[in-house]
């Protein structure tokens, strides 16, 4: 029979080797790029023209949640699953209402999407423990779900909740699979891509990527959402950015995020 | 004379029952984890509150861990001599109970067999990466330490006391330290969790070590001096004094902030949430009731009430996990600073209910039957419990 010392030590021993398999930094992020040539995308969401559209939609068909074309043309793009269970189901973008929180006033709601920011300092990679999430020099925040331990830290993080975790298998609530997009397992977290397919394509062939949404907002709705790089500042978004008033959510904790709101149309 | 130590015979019928018993529940446990995260088996946790109570088991663990050692490395550190005679038995549930703590890891995560991608690829940002190598270095030490006192080395032993104690405070900072520095939840966010996490651990492992101390002394027919119990929970009661001054330092704290009302009166004042119950119940019976049955003469001195009240203690401190990790999660964010949301297709902008299910519950206790099956096992196999714990032995060691 073996011995307690040996039993002991060679317990030690391989939780020992097993623990001397750390490497200090594996790699490191890639971080966003100085370089000017490379760009940083962005998308600006025109206030008005998303409420106009919202507001217009729920008219029509009497639903408080109707799903407006920007969200289901990224449902079907990347492949979103739609659960019954509002609880479990994922979703990539969201629209919410927003009133003032002064009732006496009776308020005007406004409605805006929600989605993941692409943020300058994005919570979510700082505390990923194995850098499944990381940032591309472009700014596109990526999640690499074969690392993915799905220890949802990074939904905890996320101070805009744009993180879904796949409670379930997301194929299974799927209708059709957009074969462009890769389909993701049960047991990993997910979100917006900003469309990073599209955008690499786009890119290849030298013309100006329109992610899902912001395609299906221009062709079937009020053209409320811009993508674009804000490095250059020639682009449509940066144009459009200097039209008016923009802000960013929750500028507070220091993520800088890349989805920029514009309340103001007009310059007085 | 010096403490000796003796295995367990470990083959009466009792022995066996009690191992098969708290089989079972592991058994229980790890079909209902199967069930959760291969099957359909439901647990309450949803994309507003992702971290539920299995979630809570990690830090919890830990925290019985660090609290084991701590109190087992005591008679090393600061030179106590009359609790040496546990301190074999207290590093032997740390390490039971860190296996425990990263078991639970295991069974929280989605992907179970990605976790060596944790070691793998070290975020030098990421709490949780510094966690992984602390958790598993803390295993070493913990062994290292264990094997010092099994060869009776006396030097090395109180050397390896004190870097158990201090990595024990590393760990369990770094726990508090994954929920304290979530600067996006204004509920988490607090530099006291750390600190706070260290104290609850203490104080909940020593709570059930008691309990354990008094139940293995009687079931193996071992003397036990009361006193020695009794001293111990004079440590428990500071301990749980300290622990409950810090929650109500928080509390207060987070309730001065007018932009934090609306979450404070969700939290502490509104009986219809679980969450108001975990706090009040762990202030009133979880750290009140236990100090009274500690500072009570009557019941002080009577050993099977101070095991109630340290088992009282340590199962309230799981009220205490629930508490500082739900909230933040379950109350909704602003993300426009004074705008009232509703989100057209999510539950995001109203509190998110979470009521754990009896699937989440037994791999929580499926988690707890482990480490207490790692003890009964280890006390057959390895000399962890003394020959007695009495007077006249703690004093020829202190003479020594």
């Amino acid at each position: 029979m073996i011995s307690r010392r040996r039993l002991l030590i060679l317990a030690a021993g391989s939780a020992a080797a097993a623990f001397a398999g750390v490497s200090p930094i594996a790699g490191s992020p890639e971080g966003i790029s100085k370089d000017p040539n490379i760009p940083r995308w962005a998308m600006l969401v025109d206030v008005d023209k998303c409420t106009e559209c919202v507001k217009e939609l729920i008219r029509k068909t009497g639903d408080p949640h109707v799903k407006p074309p920007c969200v289901v043309a990224c449902d079907v793009f990347n492949n979103v699953p739609e659960f019954e269970d509002k609880k479990k189901d994922p979703q990539w973008m969201r629209i919410a209402k927003f009133t003032l929180d002064k009732e006496t006033v009776e308020p005007e709601e406004f409605y805006m999407p929600l989605l993941c920011n692409h943020c300058e300092h994005p919570a979510c990679a700082q505390v990923c423990p194995t850098k499944a999430t990381f940032q591309r020099p472009d700014g596109i925040v990526m999640i690499d779900t074969h690392r993915c331990i799905g220890c949802r830290y990074c939904m905890i993080a996320c101070p805009y909740g744009a993180r879904s975790f796949n409670f379930e298998d997301p194929r299974e609530g799927l209708k059709h699979i957009n074969p462009e997009v890769p389909t993701r397992a049960r047991g990993v977290v997910e979100k917006c891509t900003f469309c990073v397919q599209i955008v690499d394509e786009a890119m290849e062939r030298g013309e100006n990527p329109e992610p899902a949404c912001v395609k299906a907002c221009r062709l079937y709705s009020k053209n409320a959402l811009v993508f674009g790089n804000v490095k250059d500042p020639n682009s449509e978004i940066s144009k459009l950015m200097r039209t008016g008033y923009v802000i960013q959510l929750r500028p507070g904790v220091g993520t800088d995020p890349y989805v920029f709101y514009k309340f103001i149309n007009e310059k007085p | 004379m010096a403490i000796e130590f003796k295995k367990i015979n470990g083959d009466s019928a009792g022995y066996f029952a009690v191992v098969l018993v708290f089989a079972a529940v592991v058994a229980i446990g790890v079909l209902s984890y199967l069930a959760n995260h291969f099957g359909s088996a439901p647990d309450d946790m949803s994309q507003r509150v992702p971290w539920g109570i299995v979630n809570g088991a990690i830090p919890y663990y830990i925290g019985l861990s660090a609290g084991s050692l701590i109190l087992s490395a005591l008679a090393g550190v600061f030179n106590i001599k009359k609790y040496k005679v546990f301190s074999r038995m207290a590093a032997f549930l740390a390490i039971a109970w860190i296996v425990v703590a990263i078991l639970s890891i295991v069974m929280d995560i989605g992907k179970p067999l990605h976790l060596g991608g944790a070691t793998l690829y070290f975020n030098l940002t990421s709490i949780f990466s510094w966690n992984a190598f602390l958790y598993s270095s803390y295993f070493v030490v913990c062994a290292i330490y264990l094997i010092a006192m099994f060869e009776d080395k006396q030097t090395a032993t109180r050397i390896l006391a004190g870097v158990a104690v201090f990595w024990a405070v590393m760990v369990h900072s770094g726990t508090g330290a994954i929920y304290g520095f979530i600067y996006s939840r204004e509920l988490y966010h607090s530099a006291l969790l750390a600190p706070l996490f260290i104290i609850c651990a203490t104080s909940s492992g020593l709570g059930l070590l008691m309990a354990t101390i008094y139940l293995t002394f009687k079931y193996t027919g071992r003397k036990l001096d009361p006193d020695l119990v009794r001293s111990l929970s004079k440590v428990f009661l500071g301990l749980i004094l300290i622990l409950a001054y810090f929650l109500v330092v928080e509390m207060f704290e987070k309730s001065y902030m007018p932009g934090l009302q609306k979450a404070t009166h969700f939290v502490f004042l509104n009986p219809s949430q679980s969450i108001f119950w975990c706090f009040w119940l762990l202030l009133i019976v979880g750290i009140g009731v236990p100090a009274f049955i500690v500072a009570y003469p009557r019941t002080g001195r009577d050993l099977r009430w101070l095991g109630i009240g340290g088992i009282i203690h340590a199962a309230m401190i799981y009220a205490e996990r629930f508490y500082l990790i739900v909230p933040g999660e379950a109350f909704p964010r602003e993300y426009l600073p004074g705008y009232a949301m509703t989100s057209l297709n999510t539950l995001e902008g109203s509190i998110v209910s979470y009521t754990p299910t009896p699937i989440e519950w037994a791999q929580v206790i499926g988690l707890f039957a482990i480490g207490y099956l790692i003890f009964l096992i280890g006390l057959k196999v390895f000399a962890i419990l003394p020959e007695e714990a009495t007077e006249e032995v703690t004093k020829e060691v202190v003479e020594e």
